[in-house]
């Protein structure tokens, strides 16, 4: 069973004039990196919101298909268990980090779902090891750079053990440090068995990618040869 | 800055001993109408805030701006409430005298003992803050809510700043523009400022809410706060020095100023 | 040819334990092109802000067009070196993209007629005369930024000082971003840009600063 399975998807979002997404079909595997590719506003947020559940819980519109987590519709899932199955780390790094220190900011998952506080503080533990923090626990998120608020923030979505973890075009306003050591965590992540779709527009995030695809009018298609020039090519509007 | 690793509770004082001390002192400073008491209460309270090592000299710095305010209100108690000798006069309208002034230091006074006693709260960090509340019983969606908005004060802050920079770097001399003029002015700085709060806050609720929050009708705490010894001391001391207070206070019988 | 922008022995810091300038020296000529580069927290942003006011050396000085900062104010500054931030939105203030160009020439008591042209020429400059007539709400993040941009080019500014221009952009973005600032070079403007982008700044020759214990250190691009 994948751990995401999307079939014919349509979307349109509340007020949109016209389709975002025009009959998506997509097989994400675990221990794989999966990469949507795409210029700004062609969907490829709005496909990773589908998938994490954000549409339809938050964002509302017209949606045909099926999104399917571990082969149950993401639609009919509470978001406490959503949050258990898919993590996201956004963009920004400002507006995923509200405690005062990382250690509370890694907590607040595990709090939300009711964990008991051992078993908290154990995850705490892990999730600052991988993301090689742990001389940080106590600090303010504030006065961290913004590869360092990234780890972060992936610690902080890690906490709650999720299988599948998005990353939306997370690498973008970090520089060439903080880079590197995130995506040293994405290949460990992928080692350790997680679904991971990374959702960028700039190839050069691409060396860890499994599998590439590209968005382009709501419809998606997988890019099979990298440097054939083929890739040049969907970029060429 | 090197901390100890934290177990579950902080053994500092208590977040809810602190809050014990400015509830203590602030009631006695809005009900006392004595001069001399309220002047002991806040030597009181600095003396206290310098035991917490709390930042009164930041804490100060940043009320500067309404300093401003407050001596208007100063002076505007002074011209309405008229006793004793009088110092400024117009026509026969008594506008400064000595009850009124006493009275706008008590006013000061008032104030002082509320933002220093406060800064005593501020020794602790924002997920303490939330914890004692939330042990004391107030929602968790209250408490936090009003942490989050503590968190990003400062950048709504440095943003405003920026707008006002960028808006002067396009030419506009603000100090020379005509004040009906600045005040359209400033609905353009307005602008962006409120668009960006919004913005953020929006982002930051739909982060949240992917990490489960509110998902669960409650929520578990890694933080748990715990008195101790010194805690229930201070707590004890507090509530029995602000009965004493009131007590004596009564037993005058409310003197209400020194003349 | 006298230099433009001028650091003499500028020191800045933050905090009393990292110096971000020591003592630095630096001269930049009117129509040069520079990138200033660095990781993060090294000083780039800061060295920006303290060419156009924002602000202030703990010592030394900075001349911009043969005059001291410290003796300008923001809207002088603003009218010799335009500076557009890391986030375009910052600094788009009217509802509508008409407005947004005109309103200071409005506030300075321009006429009509010149603040129509002006603001055509600009708009056409940064490839964005269709959307003269839209709202600036429904920009996308790119065009804001060009937005943006035309408001500090409707000053006529000799010098454009853009802090970490390509974030959020796409490939697409960054390539109409790169023609553009090219073509304002051609026109004579002079450009720092503060960037990690290595691709981007490969785009144009000039000079790369690099900031590093305190000191700025010059290299050809």
């Amino acid at each position: 069973m994948h751990p995401v399975e999307i079939s014919d998807l349509y979307f349109k979002y509340q007020d949109g004039n016209e389709n975002i997404l025009n009959g998506i079909n997509l097989k994400i595997e675990s221990g794989k990196v999966t990469s949507i590719l795409g210029l700004s506003g062609c969907g490829k947020s709005t496909l990773c919101y589908c998938i994490c559940g954000i549409v339809p819980h938050i964002y509302h519109g017209e949606i045909k298909g099926d999104v399917l987590l571990y082969g149950k519709p993401v639609s009919g899932m509470l978001p406490g268990k959503i949050a258990t199955i898919t993590g996201i780390v956004f963009q920004d790094p400002d507006t995923q980090l509200f405690s005062p220190t990382v250690e509370d900011e890694i907590a607040f998952g595990p709090e939300n779902l009711c964990i008991d506080r051992d078993e908290i503080a154990r995850r705490i533990d892990i999730c600052l090891k991988l993301v090689n923090m742990e001389k940080h626990r106590f600090d303010h998120p504030e006065n961290l750079s913004g590869g360092e608020k990234q780890l972060i923030a992936i610690a902080s979505v890690l906490s709650m053990d999720p299988s599948i973890i998005i990353f939306d075009e997370s690498l973008s306003q970090i520089d060439r440090e903080g880079k590197s050591r995130i995506k040293n965590v994405i290949f460990q992540l992928k080692n350790n068995g997680k679904a991971v779709i990374m959702v960028e527009h700039d190839p050069e995030n691409l060396e860890l990618a499994d599998e590439i695809y590209f968005l382009k009018n709501g419809k998606i298609e997988k890019i099979e040869d990298l440097k054939g020039g083929g890739f040049a090519g969907f970029y060429r509007v | 800055m090197e901390k100890s690793p934290k177990k579950f509770y902080n053994p500092k004082a208590d977040v809810r001993a602190k809050l014990a001390i400015v509830m203590g002192f602030s009631t006695i400073g809005v009900f006392v109408q004595h001069l001399y008491v309220l002047a002991f209460i806040l030597l009181l309270s600095v003396i206290a805030a310098f035991i917490f090592k709390a930042e009164l000299y930041k804490a100060l710095r940043s009320t500067k701006n309404l300093w401003y305010i407050f001596l208007i209100i100063v002076v505007l108690q002074s011209i309405f409430i008229h006793s004793g000798r009088i110092f400024l006069q117009i026509g026969s309208f008594p506008v400064l005298t000595m009850g009124g002034i006493l009275k706008g230091g008590e006013f000061l006074l008032r104030v002082a003992i509320i933002v220093f006693s406060a800064t005593i709260v501020s020794t602790s960090n924002s997920r303490e803050v939330v914890q004692g509340l939330i042990q004391m019983k107030i929602p968790y969606d209250i408490a936090f809510m009003v942490s989050v908005a503590i968190r990003f004060l400062p950048l709504l802050r440095n943003e405003i700043k920026d707008t006002f920079t960028a808006i002067q770097l396009r030419g506009i001399e603000i100090k020379k523009i005509p004040l009906k003029k600045r005040i359209r002015l400033y609905l353009y700085v307005f602008n962006p400022v409120v668009a960006g709060a919004i913005r953020k806050a929006h982002q930051l609720s739909v982060a949240m809410e992917m990490r489960a929050f509110r998902a669960y009708k409650g929520r578990t705490s890694l933080l748990h706060l715990k008195f101790c010894a010194s805690d229930y001391f201070i707590m004890i001391s507090m509530l029995l020095f602000t009965a004493a207070v009131f007590v004596i206070y009564y037993y005058l019988g409310f003197p209400k100023s020194i003349i | 040819m006298q230099d433009f922008i001028e650091f003499k022995k500028v020191t800045f810091s933050y905090t009393q334990d990292r110096m971000i300038l020591d003592c630095a020296d630096l001269s930049v000529g009117r129509s040069n092109f520079t990138a200033v580069m660095g990781p993060n927290g090294c000083g780039k942003t800061t060295l920006g802000k303290l060419l156009v006011g924002i602000l202030k050396p703990d010592s030394g000085e900075i001349i911009l067009d043969g005059r001291d900062v410290s003796g300008m104010n923001l809207a002088q500054i603003g009218s010799i070196a335009g500076y557009l931030f890391q986030n375009p939105e910052v600094q788009i203030f009217a509802n509508t993209v008409i407005d947004e160009l005109s309103f200071v020439m409005k506030i300075k008591g321009i006429e009509e007629s010149i603040i129509d042209k002006k603001v055509s020429e600009v708009l056409e400059l940064l490839n964005l005369s269709a959307h003269k007539n839209s709202g600036t709400f429904s920009l996308s993040y790119g065009e804001k930024q060009r937005l943006a941009l035309a408001g500090i080019l409707i000053n006529d500014p000799q010098f454009l000082i853009l802090d970490e221009p390509t974030t959020g952009l796409d490939i697409e973005r960054k390539t109409i971003l790169v023609d553009i600032l090219k073509n304002l070079i051609k026109a004579g403007k002079g450009m720092m840009i503060m960037s990690h982008d290595e691709k981007f700044i490969n785009n144009f020759s000039g000079t790369i600063l690099k900031i590093s214990n305190g000191k700025i250190t010059k290299e050809i691009l």
